[in-house]
């Protein structure tokens, strides 16, 4: 037992980031090991969901296991204190489930127990007797040693099930364990963890060498270790995702790694969690969806103020209604063929949006650095804001036309103005508004009726200015009197709830609670999100978030080869509709179904349904969706019928292996392995590959000329990778890709290559787990649940916050990651463990070391 | 179903070719007429992305004749108003992408030890500083161009913007020659009135009490804006007339549906336009951001949609590169346009070339192995006689191509003596 050779004491972690903590290993406070989630458990177990079979398992969930005669369930768990335990084990009983005994770190503490039943029911308590446990990492082991008569095999002969429902551990002296607040680390002596750096790393990373800039070696304390923080998680991170030591290099037990990373995770934790720093979020100015949104709102228009290629689904009816907690199973459904530069009609005269912003690399188009204003786009702002509110159709199109623009009765115009410029910059805003700020805008008022003598023209010239302020422009969080750091206020904390859901300022509901201080009391707070979850508005979270993380415009401009893929193309020789577009609503459509029936964000994964179109879904069986050229020709390019579609396959399911991703990562003459690898790692795990070096080799474009010297895609980029710098990157992004090699350049299915050459589609994750193909691929990520949460959740606070996520985020996305888990991974926790987060509560302000020229200018007037 | 048009090119042009018989500058350069009697000079930079191929462009005589490369040849009867420089490097600094350093820093002024929180060497850009110097005298502070047709959003800022006020605050290119045309001479477009400008002027200023450093940066971004806009409106009026007179046509037809060259020479064009009528002295054109491994169509030249960063990598198939020297070439073509239209402007006794240094070039030299040292780099003209034409100029090996900037910059009336990491001003005379 490995647990022993470390010295392992606790930690007690200081109260203020009493929801910021985690060790690798979940362990439950009532000693209630989950079999679904409180183990590491060997191959192939995976979690079943069990609420159809009844009521009895604990969390409506167990593991699953199967085996042939004389294989073993491994199961490693945390122990939190040395104390004395009474272990009781709860299994599943079914017809094809097996006898078995169980082994507690290596020593048999049972006799055979039988798990078969005619039935699918729950095991009463197997008693395992009294056992006395250290802390630190245990291994249970069920060995399958025979079947009863009755039993049925599984697959094939001699294999049988075990299902483990969950392991509790009564502690009979809890006095020893006192009274925790449950906020532990487990800690490693860092001599220990330094020695198997040093045995397993340093060859290369030691002061001579410092490959990839990293000298491992030299780092003999704690606190050299913890010296650059970045380079410490990072460690951790190749650690843990198993791509170091690289291949071939001499290699770590699987205990000793995962003490490893466990022991240096707790150093850094340790270290985040004294420090408490927290990375300032810079002030930003809408995006034109943003922009589209907020005027909308602010003046309460009955659509949108012109075409906006971000909203790929198009409908006349309003489909999504997350009220209904159910996606309908048929839509009518166009799509905005954003590529094909198809000129859309203005919704008000005169009015047209402005140039999209670009997305952040490995990012979302909401970063201050990257949103600035030029002149010219000043000038657009100033002249949109008129537009919109002078267009012909504005006052039908307005539901505040009346109670905002129109003076009627005999009350003061100026005294009229100035209450209603009090609600509409608040609102605009987001703030209070202090009387210097309503006199501004009233005195503007003033001259403006003065010049015009027109009630409603001055209100329109004055929201037109509304619009074209900065307070409205940008999302600004002030800085607080006193500490750099402290909570957001009410009104701050709306706004970035409504961008962050809504992609819009505050509404009135939203507003009002801002107002009256209560939007930061946490239960509130939760109760608000998920009321606005439950909101229509809440589809900018598929039109906007989504489409960027799983980066579809990028579909627009794909151009799979017309000869080839003549399907593709709705008439061959001209691309005015590529037919393969309507494939781009696939993924959205699973992602707003999962948000609006509030499903495990697993089944991004892997989902046993889909929505798709008749040609969509011909598309993926390579049949032709037409009987005739003359037929596709009439294919109706504005509205197509999507239907969900029940899947028994793991090959489909879940948006990585929908059509639409497939082909937008490949070439227009074959996949493209590195560019779907490399979407693979920076999408669904949010590790990017960093740049691609100076020297590429080249890769012929056409799979055919590759096939016909005899060769496979895969050997001949293996060719390639010539220097051991090459290798230990591609070791990792290359299986990522390959595994997807059975799709061809346009998602569909195939066994071989065409000129009939094997696909090899093998790889291996987190440097442990074989995969053969995509199913065992998305099996294995199912299988650890934490890893595509944590992706995920990145990516969502990432884009919640408008920032870049560093090192000292760490801690609260531990937090949201585990409590999203016990949540079985609903949308909705992710949604709301963000918006409960520290770093979304929190704003951080930087003082500035050295003020620039300019900086002193500006505070000098 | 949309049907495609067939396009007149000389409808399209049409509005923008009256142009050239006005001579609008005579005026200005007639003392009579309130002029100064002396053209001014100007500043343009058309920037290619993803390097050339260096065998065609690359020539053999060194210091001896003056001989253009097969790339170049396109220039050929423009050979003595122009000038060819190699061995200017610039320092790539490790942890950014190759690519987008290459093009959004190739005019940085930044030294290769100033990086921005993005990692970037990148500060304010050297045709803003010429700006700098220039702005006071024309409606608009410069102009920002770009042929970018992509629609995929692939990728960041930085891929696609070559001019920068400072890192952070980028100087955002048009794509749409129609915004571009009425931007410019519509003067009733313009109508941002000054009285809001004063309100969110007075507003945003109230708002840095409030601010911590970084955001006061930002914030400074829109006040800076905001005052530029407010020279520009007052510019624009008192040109207001003189514009009109030019009575141009916006372009009929969207630009999504132009060819390729038809689209890049009608924002060449514009540029033009905006340079001859003095609407400002400062232009960039991007003719294509940087990598964007998006496949596009280039009428008349390739059957097939086709990948300009892909074909870099390949270069090394014969083939390949065959097809990538073609391309190049075809964007010294559209230099040559552009050229070639500013030596048709007459102002005086001189031309708008005369009085233009129109630079060419790409932030790397080969795009295969993303190289940074001897950049591309072509001028064109001689910004009034600054510039010594028809001549070839082999600095040192490892001459910084700040060196260049900073010359480029003294010679449009900076007095600054570095710039990034220059060592001295590249003698231009």
């Amino acid at each position: 037992m490995i647990v022993r050779t470390f010295c392992i004491f606790l930690i007690f972690a200081g109260t203020a980031f009493s929801q910021q903590r985690d060790i690798r290993l979940p362990y439950p406070l009532n000693g209630v090991y989950e079999g679904e989630y409180h183990f590491t458990a060997s191959k192939p177990a995976r979690v079943q969901g069990m609420s159809h079979y009844g009521k009895d398992w604990s969390r409506d969930a167990h593991l699953l296991w199967d085996g042939k005669l004389g294989d073993t369930l491994e199961l490693s768990f945390l122990v939190r204190f040395d104390s004395e335990y009474d272990l009781g084990l709860r299994l599943t009983k079914a017809p094809d489930y097996g006898i078995c005994q169980v082994y507690l770190d290596g020593e048999k503490i049972s006799g055979a127990i039988d798990t078969f039943a005619l039935g699918v029911e729950l095991a009463s308590l197997t008693e395992l007797g009294k056992h006395k446990l250290s802390q630190g990492v245990h291994r249970l082991e069920l060995k399958l040693v025979g079947a009863s008569q009755k039993a049925r095999p599984f697959k094939q002969e001699g294999r049988f099930l075990l299902g483990v429902d969950y392991l509790h551990l009564k502690n009979l002296k809890p006095k020893a364990a006192g009274n925790m607040p449950g906020i532990e680390l487990v800690h490693v002596d860092y001599a220990e963890l330094h020695q198997v750096l040093k045995t397993y790393c340093s060859d290369c990373h030691h002061a001579d060498r410092r490959e990839g800039k990293v000298d491992l070696e030299s780092l003999t304390t704690s606190e050299l270790f913890l010296g650059d923080l970045q380079i410490a998680s990072k460690v951790i991170a190749v650690l843990q995702a198993g791509e170091m030591p690289p291949e071939g290099a001499q290699q770590p037990s699987l205990d000793q790694k995962s003490q490893l990373v466990l022991g240096l995770q707790n150093y850094l934790d340790e270290r985040l969690a004294s420090q408490q720093s927290l990375q300032p979020v810079v002030m930003r100015r809408m995006n034109r969806l943003e922009y589209n949104y907020s005027v909308v709102e602010l003046l309460d228009l009955k659509g949108d103020i012109y075409p906006l290629p971000e909203k790929v689904i198009r409908s006349d009816f309003p489909y999504y209604q997350p009220i209904a907690g159910l996606m309908p199973d048929r839509l009518q459904l166009g799509n905005r063929t954003l590529g094909k530069n198809v000129i859309e009609k203005p919704i008000l005269t005169g009015v047209f949006p402005f140039a999209a912003d670009l997305p952040a690399e490995n990012g979302f188009n909401n970063r201050g650095e990257e949103l600035s204003i030029s002149a010219l786009q000043l000038e657009t702002f100033v002249d949109l804001a008129q537009a919109v509110v002078h267009a012909p159709e504005f006052n039908d199109y307005s539901n505040v036309f009346k109670a905002l623009f129109v003076y009627a009765g005999s009350e003061d115009p100026l005294v009229v103005a100035r209450k209603r410029l009090s609600s509409l910059l608040e609102k605009a805003f987001r703030s209070p508004v202090p009387e210097e700020l309503l006199n501004r805008y009233a005195t503007f008022f003033e001259v403006r009726l003065q010049q015009t003598g027109d009630f409603q023209r001055a209100m329109k010239d004055v929201v037109a200015a509304v619009m074209s302020s900065p307070r409205f422009l940008y999302i600004i969080e002030t800085v607080p009197e006193g500490a750099p750091r402290q909570r957001l206020s009410d009104y701050e904390l709306a706004t970035r709830l409504s961008f962050f859901l809504w992609n819009s300022i505050p509404d009135d509901d939203l507003l009002k609670l801002a107002r009256e201080g209560k939007l930061s009391d946490p239960k509130t707070l939760e109760r608000q999100v998920r009321e606005m979850l439950l909101d229509p508005r809440s589809q900018s979270l598929s039109q906007n978030f989504a489409r960027q993380w799983l980066r579809l415009d990028q579909l627009v401009t794909a151009v799979p080869d017309s000869k080839r893929f003549e399907n593709y193309y709705s008439r061959i020789g001209c691309e005015y509709w590529k037919l393969g577009l309507q494939s781009m609503l696939e993924p959205l459509l699973l992602f707003e179904s999962v948000m609006i029936e509030d499903r495990p964000i697993l089944e991004l994964i892997d989902s046993d349904y889909t929505y798709r179109s008749e040609e969509l879904h011909h598309w993926y069986r390579a049949e032709i969706p037409f009987k005739s050229r003359g037929e596709r020709n009439r294919f109706l390019p504005s509205y197509q019928q999507f239907n969900r579609i029940e899947l028994n396959d793991k090959r489909e399911g879940g948006v990585i292996t929908t059509a639409a991703i497939l082909t937008m990562t490949s070439s227009p003459l074959r996949t493209n392995p590195i560019t779907r690898g490399a979407w693979v790692a920076g999408v669904i795990f949010n590790r990017p590959p960093p740049p691609p070096p100076d020297i590429v080799p080249e890769i012929e474009e056409d799979d055919a000329v590759i096939e016909a010297q005899g060769l496979t895609l895969r050997q001949v980029l293996k060719q390639h990778q010539t220097n051991q710098s090459c290798k230990s990157c591609h070791a990792r992004i290359d299986p990522l890709g390959f595994v997807l090699e059975n799709y061809d350049a346009v998602g569909r299915w195939r066994d071989n290559y065409r000129g009939g050459l094997p696909i090899d589609a093998t790889g291996e994750l987190f440097g442990e787990v074989r995969f053969q193909d995509i199913v065992s691929f998305k099996e294995a990520l199912l299988e650890r649940p934490e890893v595509f949460t944590r992706a995920f959740s990145e990516h969502l606070l990432s884009y919640a916050l408008g920032r870049e996520l560093e090192v000292s985020d760490k801690l609260a996305v531990d937090t949201i990651v585990r409590n999203v888990l016990a949540n079985e991974g609903r949308f909705s926790s992710v949604v709301v463990e963000i918006a409960m987060s520290y770093p979304f509560r929190h704003k951080q302000v930087v003082e500035a070391e050295n003020p620039s020229e300019e900086i002193m200018e500006v505070l000098g007037k | 179903m949309k049907k495609i048009r067939k396009i007149d090119r000389r409808k399209f042009l049409r509005g923008c070719g009256t142009a050239m018989s006005l001579p609008l500058l005579d005026i200005m350069l007639d003392p009579a007429k309130g002029g100064h009697g002396v053209a001014p000079k100007r500043a343009a930079f058309f920037y290619i992305p993803n390097g050339v191929v260096q065998d065609r462009w690359q020539w053999g005589s060194d210091g001896g004749e003056f001989v253009l490369s097969p790339t170049l040849k396109p220039l050929q009867d423009l050979k003595e108003k122009i000038s060819v420089y190699s061995n200017l490097d610039r320092i790539k600094v490790a942890g950014t992408d190759g690519h987008a350093q290459a093009s959004t820093c190739w005019l940085s002024s930044a030294h290769p030890t100033e990086l921005s929180p993005a990692g970037y060497p990148l500060k304010r850009t050297v045709d803003q500083l010429i700006a700098d110097e220039t702005a006071k005298y024309t409606p608009f502070r410069s102009l920002e161009l770009s042929c970018n047709p992509y629609t995929d959003n692939k990728e960041s800022v930085y891929f696609d913007n070559i001019s920068w006020y400072g890192h952070g605050h980028v100087a955002k290119s048009m794509r749409d020659p129609d915004k571009v045309f009425r931007r410019l001479f519509v003067a009733d477009e313009n109508k941002v009135s000054s009285s809001i400008l004063d309100l969110v002027l007075e507003d945003a200023k109230s708002l840095q009490r409030q601010l911590g450093a970084q955001d006061l940066r930002k914030l400074d971004e829109y006040l800076d804006s905001v005052r530029s806009v407010e020279k520009q409106i007052k510019r624009v009026e008192d040109r207001k007339g003189t514009i009109e007179e030019l009575r141009l046509e916006a372009p009929t037809v969207p630009w999504p549906e132009l060819e390729r060259h038809q689209y890049i020479q009608l924002m060449g064009d514009l540029m033009v336009l905006a340079l001859q009528t003095d609407l400002t002295r400062v232009a960039s054109l991007m003719v294509a951001p940087e990598r964007w491994s998006t496949p596009q169509k280039v009428d008349g030249l390739f059957e097939q949609p086709v990948v300009h960063h892909s074909w870099t990598h390949q270069q090394g198939d014969d083939r390949v590169r065959a097809e990538l020297a073609r391309l190049d070439r075809y964007h010294v073509e559209q230099f040559a346009y552009v050229t070639r239209k500013m030596l048709r402007v007459k102002e005086g006794h001189t031309t708008l070339l005369d009085n233009t240094m129109f630079l060419f070039g790409s932030g790397l030299s080969s795009g295969k192995d993303h190289v940074y040292t001897n950049l591309p780099l072509v001028m064109a003209g001689s910004a009034g006689g600054a510039i010594k034409t028809n001549r070839y100029i082999k600095s040192e090996e490892g001459t910084p191509v700040a060196n260049l900037w900073l010359a480029m910059t003294q010679v449009m009336g900076s007095k600054a003596g570095v710039l990034g990491d220059s060592t001295r001003a590249l003698d231009l005379s």
